[in-house]
C-alpha cells in the first residue's frame, strides 16, 4: 500500500478560524469511524484543508454539500478514499514521529533485551508493513545502528520492509531523498548516515541499507502473511485506513500472530485499532501509543 | 511507611510557619462548585470572588486575555462568568486561589509545569467522569486539581530534599514519586495529606491526595482515587507531566485502579481510550495558554 509522499502542491487553504463550521466535526467523526484516523481540534484545519481541495475537485460549494457527497451513494466510498488520500498527504518523512522512536529506544528495547537476555540468539526482527518509499524503514535502521553501539551490542537486527506497490519498493531501495523528506532529520544523522547525491538530494549509506530487506507484499495475501513470523516490532502507519472493517480485522489478527510474545505494534500517530482486536493491549508511552502482545510471563494474556 | 513517620511529617507540616494559609474564599468556593444547581451557583460564585480583591482582579485579567478571544474585556466578574461560562471561570478562580497560596519565590518545581499538570488532571478527571456518567463530575475535577498539592508542601518544607528527588527523577527519567521515595523516604502523598488535613479538606479529597498512586491502600478502594490515578497517568503520557521524559509504559486497562473503577462504573468497558487520548490532546493547548496567562504575566501574590 502506498501513500503519496510528496508535499501538497498547493499551500494550505484553511486556517484555524475556518473550521468553525460544525460540519467539519461531523466529517472528523465520519473519518474516525471508517478509518480510525482522528484529527484533534488543533489539527482540524488540516482536515478542512483536505476537504477544501476535494470540494474544488468535486464542485461542492459548501462543507454541507461536500458532507452530502461523502455520505450519499454512489459517490460515498470513492470520495472517502480520496479524502483520506488528501489528509495523509505529506505525512511521510524520515523521523516522522520522535515520540515513537523515544518509546522504542528508551522503553521498549530495554524491555525486549531484558526478556531475551537468556536466549542464545540475540536477534531483533522489525517489520515495516506498508513501507511506501522507505522513509520509516531507514529511520528505524539508523536508530537501530545507534543502539548497536549501546544496548544492542552483538545483536543481529533485521528489518523487513514491504509494500504492495512495486514502484514504491524500487524507490525505497534507492534510498534517495529530497529536502522535504529529511526535514526532521538532524545534521548528526545526515552526516553519519547519508551521502550527498547533488545539491538537493541525499542518499542513504550502504551500511544502513544492509539492515533492510525490501520486498513486495500484499497484506491481504493470507498465505504470505502466515510466513511473516517471529517479529518483535511491527510498524504499519497510515495503511490500514484504506481497508474496510473485515479486511482490517483480518490483517490485524495476522499481525498479532506474526509478533513474538512481548512484541509491539505501532500505527500512525493519529490512528487507532478501534477495538478490532481485543487481544492486543493498548499501551501509552510519553506522546505516543502502541499495541502490545503481552509476554508469556506477564500473566496478562 | 510506618505510623510514627507519618505523624512526624504531619507535625513538621503543622509547625512550619511559612505553610500556606488557605485563601479565605477557597473552601467556600470548593464547596459551592461541588454543588449542581447552576443558576444559584453563578450569583454565589460572583459574590465569593468579589469578596477577595486580588482574586477578582486576577480573574478579570485572565478573562480579558487573548486566550479567550472575547470582543470586549469583561468589566465585572458577572460579565466574565456570562461570557466565559461558569466552568472556565471556575478553573481560573481555583488556579488564581491556589497560586495565591504559594509564594512565587519558594518553588523548587516550575509552577507553570505544576499547574499544567494539575489543571490537566482536573480536566481529564472531569471528562472521564462525564464518559462514565458519574454523578459527581465536579468533585472529580476538584480531586484532579488538588491531588498533587504535596509537591507544593515539599517545595516549602523540604526544599533541599525535594530538589535532590527532582534531580534524580530528571536524570534517571523515573516517576517523581519513585524518586521521592528513593531520596526522601516519603512522597508528596504523605505531605499533601498533612496539608489537606490542616486545611480541613473533605475526607474524599484527602483520600485522593494520600492514595492516588497506590489506590489499593485507599480505605475502601474508592473509585475517586482510582479515577485520579488513571487520569494522572494519562496526563503524564500526553505532555502534561512534570516537564521531563518518563521512561514509562502505561497499560491503563491492566492497572489495578481500572478494576476498582470498573466495579463502580460498568460503562468504563465501552470507553474508546484512544479517542479519549486524542481528545485530551486538544485540551493541552488551552491549558498551557491558561497557565501562562495566570502565572506568566504577573507572578502569584506573596
Amino acid at each position: 500500500m502506498t501513500i503519496v509522499t510528496q508535499p501538497a502542491a498547493t499551500p494550505p487553504v484553511a486556517n484555524k478560524g475556518d473550521v468553525l463550521d460544525p460540519v467539519y466535526r461531523q466529517i472528523r467523526d465520519l473519518v474516525y469511524k471508517v478509518s480510525g484516523i482522528y484529527k484533534a481540534e488543533d489539527k482540524l484545519y488540516l482536515l478542512a484543508d483536505g476537504c477544501g481541495r476535494r470540494m474544488k475537485q468535486v464542485g461542492a460549494r459548501t462543507p454541507r454539500d461536500y458532507w452530502d457527497q461523502l455520505t450519499a451513494q454512489p459517490s460515498r466510498d470513492g470520495e472517502l478514499r480520496q479524502l483520506l488520500n488528501e489528509i495523509t498527504i505529506g505525512e511521510t518523512c524520515l523521523f516522522r514521529s520522535q515520540p515513537q522512536l523515544d518509546a522504542l529506544r528508551k522503553v521498549i528495547l530495554p524491555e525486549i533485551v531484558g526478556e531475551k537476555v537468556k536466549q542464545t540468539t540475540k536477534r531483533l526482527r522489525i517489520w515495516s508493513a506498508g513501507c511506501s518509499t522507505g522513509e520509516e524503514s531507514y529511520t528505524l535502521a539508523m536508530n537501530m545502528l545507534e543502539e548497536k553501539e549501546r544496548l544492542l551490542q552483538g545483536w543481529t537486527v533485521e528489518i523487513l520492509a514491504t509494500d504492495l506497490n512495486d514502484r514504491s519498493v524500487e524507490t525505497a531501495k534507492a534510498g534517495i531523498y529530497g529536502d522535504y523528506a529529511v526535514r526532521n532529520t538532524t545534521d548528526f544523522y545526515k552526516r553519519k548516515y547519508f551521502v550527498p547525491v547533488d545539491d538537493k538530494k541525499l542518499q542513504v549509506r550502504p551500511e544502513v541499507k544492509k539492515l533492510i530487506t525490501f520486498s513486495r507484499l500484499n497484506l491481504q495475501d493470507d498465505s504470505k502473511m502466515l510466513f511473516m513470523k517471529g517479529m518483535d516490532l511491527i510498524f504499519c502507519c497510515n495503511v490500514l485506513i484504506y481497508f474496510d472493517g473485515v479486511s482490517k480485522s483480518k490483517v490485524i489478527n495476522h499481525f498479532f500472530s506474526n509478533l513474538n510474545f512481548g512484541g509491539y505494534f505501532f500505527l500512525g500517530t493519529s490512528e487507532s485499532l478501534m477495538k478490532l482486536n481485543e487481544q492486543f493491549h493498548l499501551v501509552h508511552f510519553p506522546g505516543t501509543i502502541a499495541y502490545w502482545k503481552p509476554s508469556l510471563n506477564s500473566g496478562k494474556l | 511507611m510506618n505510623a510514627s513517620f507519618t505523624a512526624s511529617i504531619r507535625e513538621r507540616v503543622q509547625q512550619i510557619e511559612t505553610m500556606p494559609a488557605i485563601p479565605a474564599v477557597f473552601l467556600p468556593l470548593l464547596k459551592l462548585l461541588s454543588g449542581s444547581a447552576e443558576d444559584t451557583r453563578v450569583d454565589e460564585v460572583v459574590r465569593l470572588v468579589s469578596y477577595d480583591n486580588t482574586v477578582a482582579a486576577q480573574c478579570l485579567r485572565v478573562a480579558a486575555s487573548p486566550l479567550f478571544g472575547l470582543a470586549q474585556p469583561p468589566k465585572s466578574i458577572k460579565a466574565a462568568v456570562i461570557s466565559l461560562g461558569l466552568r472556565r471561570v471556575e478553573t481560573i478562580l481555583l488556579t488564581c486561589c491556589m497560586g495565591q497560596a504559594f509564594p512565587a519565590t519558594k518553588w523548587v518545581l516550575d509552577p507553570a509545569v505544576f499547574w499544567k499538570h494539575s489543571l490537566g488532571c482536573a480536566l481529564v478527571c472531569r471528562k472521564f467522569s462525564e464518559k462514565l456518567a458519574a454523578a459527581d463530575v465536579e468533585k472529580a475535577y476538584m480531586a484532579g486539581l488538588l491531588h498533587d498539592i504535596g509537591f507544593m508542601v515539599n517545595c516549602l518544607v523540604f526544599p533541599r530534599e525535594f530538589a535532590a528527588a527532582m534531580e534524580l527523577a530528571y536524570r534517571e527519567e523515573i516517576p517523581l514519586g519513585e524518586a521521592e521515595l528513593a531520596t526522601m523516604g516519603f512522597t508528596h502523598c504523605e505531605t499533601g495529606r498533612a496539608l489537606a488535613e490542616k486545611w480541613k479538606l473533605a475526607d474524599e479529597i484527602i483520600d485522593v491526595i494520600a492514595h492516588h498512586h497506590i489506590v489499593e491502600q485507599s480505605q475502601k478502594a474508592q473509585p475517586l482515587p482510582a479515577l485520579v490515578h488513571l487520569s494522572d497517568l494519562l496526563c503524564r503520557m500526553r505532555g502534561l507531566g512534570y516537564g521531563y521524559y518518563e521512561r514509562h509504559k502505561v497499560d491503563l486497562v491492566s492497572d489495578p485502579a481500572w478494576t476498582v473503577l470498573l466495579q463502580e462504573h460498568r460503562d468504563l468497558e465501552g470507553v474508546d481510550l484512544v479517542r479519549f487520548t486524542f481528545e485530551l490532546d486538544e485540551a493541552v493547548e488551552e491549558i498551557q495558554a491558561l497557565v501562562s496567562t495566570v502565572f506568566g504575566a504577573a507572578p502569584a501574590q506573596n
